[in-house]
């Protein structure tokens, strides 16, 4: 199961491993991008992520962070999910792509990053975003690192607790 | 396909190139369609994969293959299975054949035919595309090959039931918990 748990906070991020300042494609501030490896969850908006996506190091990119409106939940298998996963295989994979949990059951949101002005027109057309309402944000250096393309056509998590395109059981 | 086997009815080939049953895949580096180097034992990774060496988008034969390779994709994509696809076409033309298709699995790019000329898989008598030998195998994570299909003669490559069967029993060897468990 995946510990590492992705939120965007107001203010400084305290213990993150982590962390870099979030912006509206307008240059206004959004908070802070963190993230955290451990157990228990670090803050109560945490959502689990593949691990892979978060890198100390990784140069700044844009994202596409995807949530669901406060009270609302769907379930992973729902086939608007499904079918999301399938277009994110189909189209040109972005430097990174993760669906966000709380738990083993539901779909929480996503966050899709790319590193190109080019790529950034793509996020407009982020799947998941046909899912629940998206936000574009440009995030600097410090916190977004890279997935490699999933081999495919596979749409399944590898085990409930992680996180898709997570690729493996181990 | 050898006389012994074609006798008993077996499917599939003994060998096509370097490829042989039982051998296994050597661990090549390629592009894939969006220009990505990728390794072919992190492409596999854990789970049982189809790897479907082809002459290239103009052939009609690939295009009614590639039609079963689309079928099987739907089982695949939720039975923890893979599919890849090798061809001597740019990344680009890749790129551009695998979106009109609607494959939703890697393509792989061997322009220079490196990995053509090392398992012996040129096709001799084309030669105005130098392409693959059109050729499927079965593999594991450990790149042994499960099954083997020699597809120069269209009759040769597997049908999806035959696919099915194979990935069925690669994933039995594979998952450790087959057997579902029960109270």
């Amino acid at each position: 199961m995946s510990r590492c748990w992705l939120a965007l906070v107001e203010g400084p991020a305290h213990g993150a491993d982590a962390a870099a300042p979030a912006l509206t494609l307008d240059g206004r501030p959004a908070g802070t991008l963190a993230a955290w490896n451990r157990r228990a969850k670090p803050v109560r908006q945490a959502l689990r992520v593949d691990e892979r996506l978060i890198d100390p190091h990784g140069a700044a990119g844009w994202i596409s962070l995807v949530l669901p409106p406060s009270g609302v939940r769907l379930a992973f298998d729902d086939l608007a999910v499904q079918q999301a996963r399938r277009l994110v295989l189909l189209h040109p994979f972005p430097a990174a792509v993760s669906t966000l949990l709380r738990d083993d059951s539901h779909f929480e949101g996503a966050i899709t990053v790319v590193r190109s002005a080019e790529d950034e027109q793509r996020l407009r057309d982020d799947p998941f975003a046909r899912v629940f309402p998206a936000r574009l944000l440009a995030v600097e250096a410090g916190i977004l690192g890279a997935v490699s393309p999933p081999t495919g056509p596979t749409i399944e998590r590898y085990g409930s607790g992680n996180p898709w395109p997570w690729d493996q059981f181990t | 396909m050898s006389e012994g086997r074609a006798r008993d009815g077996v499917v599939g080939a003994d060998a096509v190139g370097e490829l042989a049953v039982g051998g296994q895949v050597p661990d090549f580096d390629l592009l894939d369609h969006a220009g990505n180097q990728r390794r072919l034992s992190q492409l596999v990774g854990g789970d049982p994969t189809v790897l479907h060496f082809y002459r290239g988008w103009w052939c009609p034969k690939e295009q009614a293959f590639f039609r079963r390779l689309l079928a099987l994709q739907d089982d695949a994509e939720v039975a923890y299975s893979r599919i890849l696809s090798v061809s001597v076409d740019s990344p680009e033309v890749n790129a551009a054949f695998r979106a009109g298709l609607g494959a939703r699995w890697t393509f792989l790019s061997d322009p220079d035919r490196q990995v053509q000329k090392q398992l012996r898989l040129r096709e001799t008598t084309d030669t105005l595309n130098d392409p693959y030998v059109p050729a499927v195998v079965v593999i594991g994570p450990d790149l042994r090959i499960h099954a083997l299909y020699n597809g120069y003669w269209y009759w040769g490559r597997p049908t999806v039931d035959e696919l099915v069967k194979n990935l069925r029993d690669l994933s039995r060897a594979l998952r450790p918990d087959w057997e579902a468990p029960t109270p």
